[in-house]
């Protein structure tokens, strides 16, 4: 595969990249270079990570994976290689920004990863074809990690973690930071914890990421491929008003309780909508 | 010379025929009544003497033995006045054979033949004896003439009661007054205004005997919408009437001027009702709220606030449609067959899903009200309904034009629905898809393919229990009815979930 190059004056450069400090001047890329148009959105951690660690990655990077958000993270063993393997698993789309020339694969065994994120997702690096992987280079690769995304999400962290350089960045660049919570009798919790105590938001429930980005209510267009005619006209009145109860959706369609009962109850279990406090609610996914 | 004249006992609601045997033997003057009387009929010698001494009759200077056959089982009430009175006038006499004819009636020390109670359902156990004429008190014979195959002969003392015996007097049957009451209810859901999806629950309830728990805030309807559920029950038959006119009686709860229950009964009991008052008993057993609303109505109002040792009691009653109290002498049996309509608000204060106004209740109140509502009581009836607030200019929307559904359309649908559960259920044992059993599930409830996918998957995604599993298939079954399907479709499994006990989201 080839890699192509963008600079700044490309109109293909992300302009999520153009403001911030210390921009790229030479992005070298290898795959689907629009997914950097979506929303953005990068999961870190550790290389050495706890199975907690590394199934939580996993589940993020599905979740945001399953609702069409990019998922960038760092290729980096451990916590980096569960979130993209996540992501991928769900269908999803992933960038890995690494700290090398796109040619070297690093670390050697996520050869068969960098490959899929290849044909799948987008490779990046501003280091040219045959640069090593240096220590030094990994810090100043996580400036873009986060200033690709609008959100960065800390895993699992150790103390001196990279990935809290990350956040850091992340904070300076005005970008949301946020951080799972662990054991605290854990050294491999110490990091995220730490930026909890510092006033970084936990994420409390993997769901919670899209509660954040404002994803966590069905999506139109699947609820238009998943709904009846009339099940979607209840779905779009629900959306514009929030809360009704049966009544009033018998009153905006001009049907009976016994009509519209039955496709409610549908619904609630196709889990569009819920039922609480005698009113119909537009479900939290 | 001994006499035998006939009268009859209560037992719970159920009369049957008792023998009042008199007769004299030398010894000590005096008033013995055996055959296991209560204290009230021991009382009857003092009462039964002087009023026959006050009609200028002779009381025997002998011994008087009064046994009451059979003597085996428990007597009670002071209708055993008049019988033995005239066991005793009768010794020594000529009279004519009195086996078709039977006495019911207390006796005043002036010989006035005073009211009973309990008069029906011993009407009706004389009649099954084969009794063509009953004498009683005059102010019983409006609700004995109910039963238009007896002759119910009305006395006011002592004296025309003897005079009958004796045969020197005739007592014109007693003709029943024409009821000018009509069977019209002043209430009417056409008055619950934008509660439609309730009103359908209600209908669906009534149509096949489902208990209905109504959540809702203060001031949202439920009492109004209880209050209105008579009105969309079939009429009852004539034998239902005799048999709730009976339960009546025998509380002593029967109207004076129109002693004939004839409209379906609807009970309301207040919260702080005990549980003797709810489900029956007392020393000598009277039947409870719950008998009182046979075929009826039975509205528990602010299901939070009631003991839930008292609703406790409930569970059996309403599962077996009967309560039986035990008695060391003998077991008592009242009627209870009855729809179950409850109210609960969300939370102690009510507020809890009123955006406008502020729930005082603590986590732990909240958390106890709620226990009691998803309690083992609740947890038996079908079907669960939320009654959310009506807004205003909806109020004045449907005020002004297109009609809400009235009594007398709802009440079609019910005994559409009745009418086909009775064909279906006819000797079968089962009555309504209410009560109906495991058994009665796997028999009738039959789904079709569609409907056992969806039925499936409400399994898995919305968790319901075993039970919660069984009353969907009951109110499926009902739906269906509703609609005349003789297989329960998709959709009607779908309705039916709505109803389904559930609180996980509040």
């Amino acid at each position: 595969m080839n890699q192509q190059y963008i600079t700044p004056d490309m109109a293909a450069y992300p302009d999520s990249l153009r403001d911030i400090q210390n921009r790229p001047t030479k992005l070298y890329y290898i795959g689907d270079l629009s997914l950097l148009s979506k929303r953005c959105v990068s999961v870190v951690g550790s290389r050495t990570a706890n199975a907690y660690g590394k199934s939580t990655a996993e589940a993020i990077g599905r979740q945001l994976g399953s609702k069409g958000v990019t998922v960038v993270s760092g290729m980096a063993r451990g916590i980096d290689t569960c979130v993209h393997k996540g992501a991928l698993q769900a269908g999803g789309a992933t960038v890995a920004v690494l700290g090398c020339g796109l040619d070297v694969c690093y670390p050697p065994e996520n050869q068969k990863l960098m490959d899929e994120i290849a044909s799948k997702g987008l490779l990046l690096s501003e280091y040219p074809e045959g640069t090593k992987a240096e220590r030094y280079h990994f810090p100043v690769r996580n400036r873009i990690i986060s200033g690709l995304s609008e959100l960065t999400v800390v895993v699992q962290a150790r103390n001196r973690s990279g990935a809290l350089i990350t956040a850091e960045l992340a904070a300076e660049q005005g970008r949301e930071v946020m951080a799972v919570p662990g054991n605290i009798d854990s050294q491999y919790n110490l990091g995220n914890n730490k930026l909890i105590s510092e006033g970084v938001n936990p994420l409390i429930s993997v769901a919670d990421v899209l509660g954040v980005l404002g994803l966590n209510k069905p999506d139109p267009q699947e609820a238009k491929r998943r709904l009846s005619e009339t099940e979607y006209q209840i779905f779009g009145i629900l959306e514009e008003r929030g809360e009704m109860s049966v009544d009033e959706v018998c009153m905006a369609l001009g049907k009976t309780p016994a009509y519209v009962n039955p496709i409610l109850a549908v619904m609630e279990m196709k889990g569009f909508i819920f039922s609480a406090m005698g009113k119909i609610f537009l479900a939290n996914v | 010379m001994l006499t035998k004249v006939k009268t009859a006992t209560l037992n719970g609601v159920e009369g049957y025929p008792v023998t009042v045997e008199t007769d004299l033997h030398s010894g000590m003057p005096g008033l013995n009544i055996v055959g296991l009387a209560d204290a009230t009929i021991r009382e009857a010698c003092q009462r039964v003497k002087p009023a026959i001494m006050n009609c200028g009759y002779i009381f025997p200077r002998e011994r008087v033995t009064v046994n009451l056959v059979p003597a085996g089982r428990p007597k009670e009430g002071s209708h055993f006045d008049l019988p033995i009175a005239l066991g005793i006038m009768m010794l020594g006499r000529e009279v004519a054979a009195m086996d078709d004819t039977a006495f019911l009636g207390e006796v005043s020390l002036d010989g006035t033949i005073n009211p009973v109670r309990g008069v029906l359902p011993l009407a009706i156990c004389l009649r099954q004896a084969g009794i063509r004429n009953l004498v009683l008190p005059q102010a019983n014979a409006e609700e004995a003439a109910v039963l238009e195959d007896l002759n119910v002969l009305p006395v006011r003392s002592l004296m025309e009661a003897a005079d009958y015996v004796a045969g020197t007097v005739n007592i014109e049957p007693y003709i029943r007054k024409k009821s000018a009451r009509r069977s019209e209810y002043e209430i009417d859901y056409s008055q619950v205004i934008g509660q439609e999806a309730v009103k359908r629950a209600v209908t669906i309830g009534a149509a096949g005997n489902h208990g209905i728990l109504m959540m809702g805030g203060p001031g949202c309807g439920k009492t109004m919408i209880a209050k209105r559920l008579v009105t969309i029950l079939p009429e009852l038959s004539y034998e239902e009437k005799l048999e709730i006119t009976g339960i009546y009686s025998v509380a002593g709860l029967l109207p004076s001027g129109h002693p004939i229950i004839d409209e379906r009964p609807f009970r309301s009991p207040h919260h702080t009702v005990t549980t003797a008052g709810l489900i029956g008993g007392g020393i000598r057993p009277k039947p409870g709220e719950i008998s009182l609303a046979h075929r009826g109505v039975l509205f528990l109002d602010e299901l939070g606030e009631f003991d839930s040792r008292v609703i406790d009691s409930l569970r059996q009653p309403v599962e077996e449609g009967i309560v039986h109290i035990s008695r060391n002498v003998e077991d008592v049996i009242f009627p209870a067959q009855v729809m179950l309509i409850i109210a609960a608000n969300p939370c102690k204060c009510g507020n809890l899903w009123d955006d406008r106004k502020a729930c005082t209740c603590t986590r732990q109140q909240i958390e106890s009200h709620r226990r009691k509502l998803m309690g083992p009581f609740a947890d038996r009836v079908d079907m669960h309904v939320k009654v959310s607030q009506v807004e205003n200019n909806k109020l004045m929307e449907e005020a002004s034009g297109n009609g809400a559904m009235s009594s007398a359309e709802m009440r079609a649908v019910v005994s559409a629905a009745r009418n086909i559960q009775r064909q279906r259920y006819a000797g079968t044992g089962y009555l309504d898809n209410g009560t109906l059993d495991d058994g009665g599930i796997k028999q009738f409830c039959a789904l079709d393919i569609k409907g056992r996918r969806i039925m499936e998957a409400a399994y898995d995604k919305l968790g319901l229990s075993m039970r919660g599993y069984k009353k969907i298939l009951k109110i499926a079954r009902t739906i269906a009815d509703i609609d005349g399907a003789p297989d329960i479709r998709e959709e009607h499994v779908a309705e039916a979930l709505m109803y389904r006990m559930d609180l996980g989201n509040e």
